[in-house]
């Protein structure tokens, strides 16, 4: 059967335009992330739009592929596939579909990758910028394992010596 | 503190009963102020105190006390509520200490902070109160607004919306007089309760059937998954130990809000993510399978930076004295002690919840209860006998 990936288009970014339905929101953290993983991993899934080049899914990796250096990357083309959509609901639900079919992860699962990765002699500062997440979450993934803040992160300076004024 | 006396139910009901109490407040004292939050509880003190106020032909002061990072609607309901010819309404925008429940390395966070001005989630509304000779950063408004009052202009009652419904802690405050049971005074200021005995249904009833205007954040809860559940609509500062939990809310419902509380206060994003697990305190007990619980709290607590960590290691302290100021049995790793309710396992609880106000103590005497139910023990005593270390036998049952 023919499947919308049998066709991927690199197509200029200025050609897509967004969808004026999207209930899809992004915090600045995870934008940020999704620019780390487009500029580590580079484009790995293609944005989805319809014929007439209306964004049905991707509209964050869409808006963060003008940011420069993504842009650079392809010199400002990015991977497309079309699907044909029957009318609006349709397309509305195609979004939708797309946006909530994907889990969350559990804690403990979470925890243990996090900790493995810190066995793999990756630090703690790599962790916080490479995945976007803050300190805090870093931290108490690893306590929950039972690996203590002070061997991730550690203090890269000696603390003050004193004597009695 | 004084044990809490039973409940005697009367013929009035709790409407009539709070505008008796009111009516009471007035004749009593010289000076009636309402502590607004915009919260429901508080909507039904400013109305029955202002039914009161026309009455007797008296003055009303409302103090709101804004803590920066609020509903967008409670913003709005406090503008309406300002306007209000028949109050004196005082809109407080001061850097209040507020608990920062998200983050282990910045426990506290002071709200409209003059030095983080760049952060703020919203602008200063205009007219607002920004300083004030008697408030010193840092301070909590149940501290400031109790300063506030002064002696020469005679006695002071604070209206406030608290009700027992909410906690054992409260319940306890108004049940250990009999007589002005409502009314707390320290010198020429009161704390007053007149809803204590109230319900939240009682509260959204006189809502609905006096047509009072309300705090629209609840009708953005009622279209969320907290439809209905009035324990958990809650109008306060956000990044709490439990209000953390509702910071979905925040998310979901008031985005552009959100995005400025995500830079506010570090942990944001991670307590969004974990507030309802067991990385923030909830939920079954859960340990790493290679320590003891006792090993895994100075993991834990190791996470905190050394200032904050002191005041919550002296709260642990405590608590573990008090175990064997009764007995000589060794602290638990796990199952709580059945006369103590404390074990190691609960101290790992406390420490990941970052207890800074010492609030286990009631905590405590449930754990115990249930422990002791679990082995058929059926009263303190009877746990005494069996657990007790001979001081504690001797100084218990000295006088009986």
């Amino acid at each position: 059967m023919k499947q919308p990936l049998d066709k991927i288009t690199w197509l200029d970014r200025e050609k897509l335009k967004p969808n004026n339905y999207n209930p899809n929101k992004v915090a600045p953290p995870e934008l940020k992330l999704l620019k780390i993983s487009i500029l580590e991993d580079g484009w790995t899934q293609p944005i989805v739009v319809n014929p007439d080049y209306t964004i049905v899914d991707g509209f964050h990796r869409w808006t963060v592929s003008g940011h420069k250096e993504i842009y650079a990357l392809t010199d400002g083309k990015i991977p497309t596939v079309m699907v044909e959509t029957k009318d609006a609901s349709q397309q509305k639900m195609a979004t939708i579909r797309h946006n909530r079919a994907r889990g969350t992860h559990g804690v403990l699962a979470m925890s243990d990758i996090i900790t493995s990765m810190v066995e793999e002699g990756v630090s703690g500062e790599d962790i916080v910028k490479r995945l976007g997440m803050e300190k805090e979450e870093v931290v108490r993934l690893l306590f929950r394992s039972g690996v203590p803040k002070s061997d991730v992160f550690k203090e890269a300076e000696f603390s003050k010596a004193w004597k009695p004024k | 503190m004084a044990r809490a006396r039973q409940k005697e139910y009367i013929e009035a009901n709790v409407y009539e009963e709070a505008l008796d109490r009111i009516r009471y407040l007035y004749d009593t004292f010289d000076n009636i102020v309402v502590n607004f939050s915009a919260g429901k509880d508080s909507t039904a003190v400013l109305n029955l105190a202002l039914i009161v106020s026309k009455e007797k032909n008296r003055e009303l002061t409302v103090n709101f006390f804004d803590e920066e990072a609020i509903h967008p609607p409670t913003i709005e309901y406090a503008h309406r509520v300002c306007v209000n010819p028949l109050i004196k309404f005082n809109w407080y925008c001061l850097e209040f200490k507020h608990r920062n429940a998200c983050s282990n390395e910045e426990p506290f966070w002071y709200c409209w902070d003059k030095e983080k001005e760049d952060v703020w989630v919203r602008e200063m509304p205009d007219n607002c109160i920004t300083s004030h000779p008697k408030f010193t950063k840092g301070m909590s408004f149940q501290e400031f607004s109790s300063l506030l009052p002064e002696k020469a202009d005679g006695l002071t009652a604070i209206l406030t919306g608290v009700r027992t419904q909410e906690s054992f802690r409260r319940l306890k405050a108004v049940s250990t007089k009999k007589n002005d049971n409502y009314i707390a005074r320290e010198s020429h200021v009161a704390h007053c309760h007149p809803i204590y005995d109230w319900s939240s249904e009682d509260v959204w009833l006189a809502v609905h059937k006096f047509k009072w205007d309300y705090n629209k954040t609840y009708d953005i809860f009622n279209q969320t998954k907290l439809y209905n559940k009035f324990l958990g609509q809650r109008v306060c500062p956000p990044f709490g130990e439990e209000p953390l939990r509702g910071l979905w809310i925040y998310a979901e419902c008031f985005p552009e809000m959100w995005v400025k509380m995500l830079g506010r206060v570090k942990g944001v994003a991670t307590a969004w993510r974990y507030a309802n697990t067991e990385l923030y305190g909830v939920g079954k007990k859960v340990k790493p399978d290679n320590l003891t619980y006792r090993e895994w709290s100075a993991v834990i607590l190791e996470s905190y930076d050394t200032v904050d960590v002191n005041k919550i290691k002296k709260n642990l302290n405590s608590l573990i004295k008090r175990h064997y100021d009764k007995t000589n049995d060794e602290l638990p790793d796990e199952e709580v002690h059945p006369l103590t309710g404390t074990s190691w396992s609960f101290i790992c609880k406390i420490s990941i919840k970052g207890d800074f106000k010492g609030r286990t103590g009631p905590a405590l005497e449930g754990n115990a209860i249930t422990a002791q139910k679990k082995l058929g023990i059926n009263s303190f005593d009877e746990a005494v006998r069996i657990y007790g270390s001979e001081e504690y036998k001797n100084k218990r049952f000295k006088n009986k």
